[in-house]
């Protein structure tokens, strides 16, 4: 069982992210954008991050800048849930500091092999 | 963080304990407490309360033996945890940390 | 992992990207107005998350639709490309056709149709290229039985949280691994940075391995180490098909094989909807639970000791106490289900600025009180109906510029949509500048149509009541715009299934004003208990007039076998409900009961009852949920003394008695 938080703004893309990883036995905390997911960072650490681009507020790609400054946060797995159109963005994802992606769509299944990828 | 070097002497050796959270968020802090250690004869290093390790914080002891051993002393394991032996493993690090082989039960 | 408990977050998904798709809209419509920039990222982000979420709810079509405009948004948004009107345009036809293919989704239907064919041939035209073909990214395939991987990472790699001992493990899945670390760009102790990673590897794999599945263990950590992947015993017998030169393998296909299962969750989910509620609401009802349990146990007390005075004054607050607190929990809990009208005003700036272009004519929509709250139920269905209004008052009310200014008014017409509550009803009123009803046209048509034999002695009210009728039709031509074979008729008869009435207050030249009356929900309504025979019914207070005492000769029989009456100058059709629903035991003889003269679907008529009981608030149940439709009653509810009452549905009732008197 791992600590995961989920940011999405589209609460079905972020329900069928924690509905499936709790299923699978995980402790899911959810967050609706990049801003929300910073302040429950900051209230403690967690195993793995799977975090949206494109959102309100604070968008994918800064919340993970901002989550590496964060001492807890340094090394933790953070996946941008992305589209296959933006290449770029998940360059830009890398260069902010994410770990990895996982490309929509994914069903269930591929999520829980990703996230056994990068949980070990 | 888990748990911090004893500070004791055993036979004239500091025992460090590494934390059960030995990773990235750790090393730093691990690393401050090694440096002390090389004052120190000898050097114990109980990994046996390990439970989550990474490559970083066995490179780290990688350095520290190399560096330990240039100096003339000899570190050795007073504990080893599973989660160590297998990620040495993995990492085809066993040699260089010198993890002696394991028990039989 | 059920495929069950993952169809909740699919209907979740439609709701949302409806929501997506109105807030596309209305911003398109900004941007038209020459709105700012920001705009095109809102737009962009509603398009962006319906793809992503399209494919992985089971709707790959809609997914590749969409993918199409959300090319064409980045390009305008990143500013490769001017917003012009043309865009607003294709764009505004998306958000149509994408409307379409949810309802087909609702519905379980094919999500594909030829307009949605033609609108993405377009978009890909625009996007300056002809039918979009899937991209075929291949890798190498080229495949050994044993590799050499050198790897070493880049110093930074470690903090972005990829870690070698999970990329050699991942490896190690691929076949036999041999690890040898490479140690010799390891610093000095004092010197090293204990985040960064400074060993590399060079790992030999054994097993028929291909090279992509190898790169795929490090795709994410491009850039972020140096990676050599070097084959060392190529595999001498590949089959042809593998060779590097093989045709191009599938594409990654959307997964096909579920679509029959997507299918059967969406024919599930056709069937139940959800309302989303703000914590704010849910919030107040906990805390009012929480005044109730309190309550509660301050009433327990009750049960040991005496019952003296003093105890008895405390007693009596507490029950009033109780009285209150379940009066509010009745209404915050009503309030769930009341959602702002704004959801359904919000489709017409974009109807009444299409209509007005095509008509010709010039019109400013303004909208009141978007804020004004009512039933889900009632919200979902009058908005047929207020189109059909706003369709009419553009179409037939407003007048085209020059003729505006014959009449002396300014060139642009006034199209006014007002939502207020009054009392326990939701007034809604579609008002415009135009020319009026014009009352000589609808007499003569009336005429025509054989609705009336003359006009004499009719009052405008009554001539402007006479578009409500069956049958009639103001418009000379039907025009592709109102002309859906609907008329004015059936707005009356769907605002009165609701339980509501339309009225219209109309001036020639200067205007018209169409009212229509909604209860706030249909889940409780108000309403006076009607006894007949050992039956008991409800019948609505909005729909009764006035209840009289006849004398027995007030009531005389005509031909054919109905009853009629008089009531303030007009005869009034009797309808004695004993016979309607068949109840046994009921008073026959005109002056022993009461005749209670109540509207329905715009005609009076006088229900015949025992008695009336008291007025009370009765909670809806479904009879077509419980039991099956029946006709003239709308529901039923349970009364104090536990019995079951069944609400008499006037409109269905007047429809009841017109089928039996043309029978």
């Amino acid at each position: 069982m791992a600590k995961i938080l989920a940011v999405d703004d589209s609460a079905s893309m972020r329900g069928m992210v924690a509905f499936t990883l709790r299923n699978a036995g995980h402790d899911v905390s959810e967050a609706e954008n990049g801003q929300l997911a910073l302040d429950a960072a900051k209230g403690g650490s967690c195993d793995l991050v799977l975090g949206d681009v494109n959102m309100p507020v604070m968008d994918g790609i800064s919340m993970v800048r901002e989550l590496r400054t964060l001492p807890a946060y340094k090394g933790v797995p953070i996946l941008m849930l992305t589209t296959e159109s933006h290449t770029d963005k998940k360059m830009e994802g890398k260069a902010a500091g994410a770990t990895g992606w996982l490309v929509k769509p994914f069903d269930p299944e591929q999520l829980l092999a990703t996230v056994k990828r990068v949980l070990g | 963080m888990g748990s911090k070097t004893t500070g004791g002497d055993k036979g004239g050796a500091r025992v460090i304990a590494l934390p059960a959270d030995f990773r990235l968020g750790s090393v730093a802090d691990v690393k401050a407490e090694l440096i002390d250690a090389f004052d120190a004869p000898a050097t114990q290093l109980d990994g046996a309360g390990v439970e989550r390790v990474d490559t970083a914080a066995l490179q780290l002891l990688v350095a520290f033996r190399r560096e330990a051993t240039a100096r003339g002393q000899s570190p050795s394991w007073l504990g080893i945890s599973d989660v160590i032996r297998d990620a040495a493993g993995v990492l085809g690090l066993a040699q260089a940390l010198e993890l002696p082989a394991p028990m039989p039960a | 992992m059920s495929k069950a408990g993952l169809a909740q977050f699919q209907q979740v998904f439609i709701e949302e990207s409806l929501e997506g798709l109105d807030t596309m809209e209305s911003s398109l419509l900004a941007l038209d107005d020459g709105g700012d920039a920001e705009l095109v990222h809102t737009i962009f982000r509603a398009a962006h998350s319906i793809k992503g979420g399209a494919a992985t709810f089971g709707f790959p079509e809609m997914s590749s639709f969409t993918h199409e405009a959300e090319s064409l948004l980045d390009e305008v948004r990143s500013g490769k490309r001017p917003i012009d009107a043309s865009i607003i345009e294709l764009m505004l036809r998306t958000v149509d056709c994408l409307r379409g293919m949810f309802a087909r989704a609702q519905a379980g239907e094919p999500l594909n149709d030829a307009v949605a064919e033609g609108l993405r041939n377009e978009l890909a035209a625009a996007m300056g290229r002809g039918t979009p073909v899937a991209t075929t990214a291949r890798r190498n395939v080229d495949q050994a039985d044993a590799w050499t991987i050198r790897f070493r990472p880049h110093a930074g790699m470690l903090a972005g949280g990829n870690e070698p001992l999970r990329l050699i493990r991942e490896l190690a899945d691929l076949g036999e691994l041999a690890v040898a670390p490479s140690l010799d760009a390891l610093p000095a102790f004092a010197a090293l940075e204990p985040t960064e990673c400074h060993i590399g590897w060079t790992i030999e794999l054994k097993g028929p391995v291909k090279r992509a599945d190898i790169a795929g263990v490090f795709d994410w950590v491009e850039g972020e180490c140096d990676l050599e992947i070097e084959a060392k015993h190529v595999v001498a017998d590949i089959a042809p098909a593998a060779a590097p030169v093989a045709a191009p393998a599938a594409a990654p296909a959307p997964n096909v094989a579920d679509a029959g299962t997507a299918r059967a969750q969406r024919e599930a989910n056709a069937e139940s909807s959800s309302v989303r509620v703000s914590i704010d609401k849910i919030d107040g009802l906990i805390n009012l639970v929480g005044e109730l349990v309190i309550t509660q146990s301050m009433l327990d007390t009750f049960r040991e000791g005496e019952l003296d005075a003093s105890r008895i004054a405390v007693l009596e607050q507490g029950l009033a106490q109780l009285a209150r607190h379940t009066r509010e929990l009745q209404e915050s809990v009503m309030g769930i289900r009341l959602l702002p009208i704004a959801s359904v005003f919000n489709r017409f700036p974009r109807m009444v600025r299409d209509i007005s272009q095509k008509l010709g004519k010039q019109v400013k929509l303004e909208l009141i009180g978007e804020q004004t709250e009512l039933d889900k139920t009632v919200l979902e269905k009058i908005g047929d109906p207020m189109v059909h209004l706003v369709r009419n008052a553009i179409d037939h009310g407003l007048e085209t510029p020059d003729k505006r200014r014959a009449a002396g008014k300014g060139d642009t017409g006034t199209l006014t949509l007002h939502a207020s509550h009054r009392g326990g009803n939701v007034v809604v009123e579609v008002s415009d500048d135009g020319a009026g009803l014009n009352r000589d046209a609808i007499v003569a048509k009336a005429i025509q149509r054989g609705i009336i034999t003359s006009a004499e002695g009719m009052s405008d009210d009554a001539v402007a009541e006479l578009i409500f009728q069956p049958g009639f039709s103001t418009a000379a031509v039907t025009t592709d715009l109102s002309g859906r074979g609907v008329g004015m008729d059936v707005v009356r008869r769907n605002v009165s299934d609701l339980g509501g009435t339309v009225t219209i207050r109309s001036t020639q030249g200067k205007g018209s004003v169409f009212t229509i009356t909604l209860p706030l929900t249909l889940a409780i309504i108000d309403g006076l208990t009607a006894a007949v025979g050992e039956e008991r019914y409800i019948v609505p207070l909005v729909s009764i007039v006035e209840s009289v005492q006849l004398k027995a000769d007030a009531v005389r029989s005509v031909a054919g076998g109905g009853e009629l009456f008089r009531f303030r100058g007009e005869y009034l059709p009797v309808i004695r409900l004993h016979d309607a629903f068949g109840c046994d035991g009921a008073i026959h003889a005109i002056d022993d009961g009461l005749m209670v003269v109540v509207e329905g679907d715009g005609a009076r008529v006088g229900l015949f009852v025992d008695g009336l009981i008291g007025q009370q608030q009765a909670v809806v149940k479904s009879l077509e949920a419980n039991y099956r439709r029946v006709q003239g009653v709308s529901g039923a509810t349970i009364l104090a003394d536990g019995s079951v009452a069944l609400i008499v549905d006037i409109a269905g009732l007047v429809r009841m008695q017109g089928r039996k008197k043309a029978a």
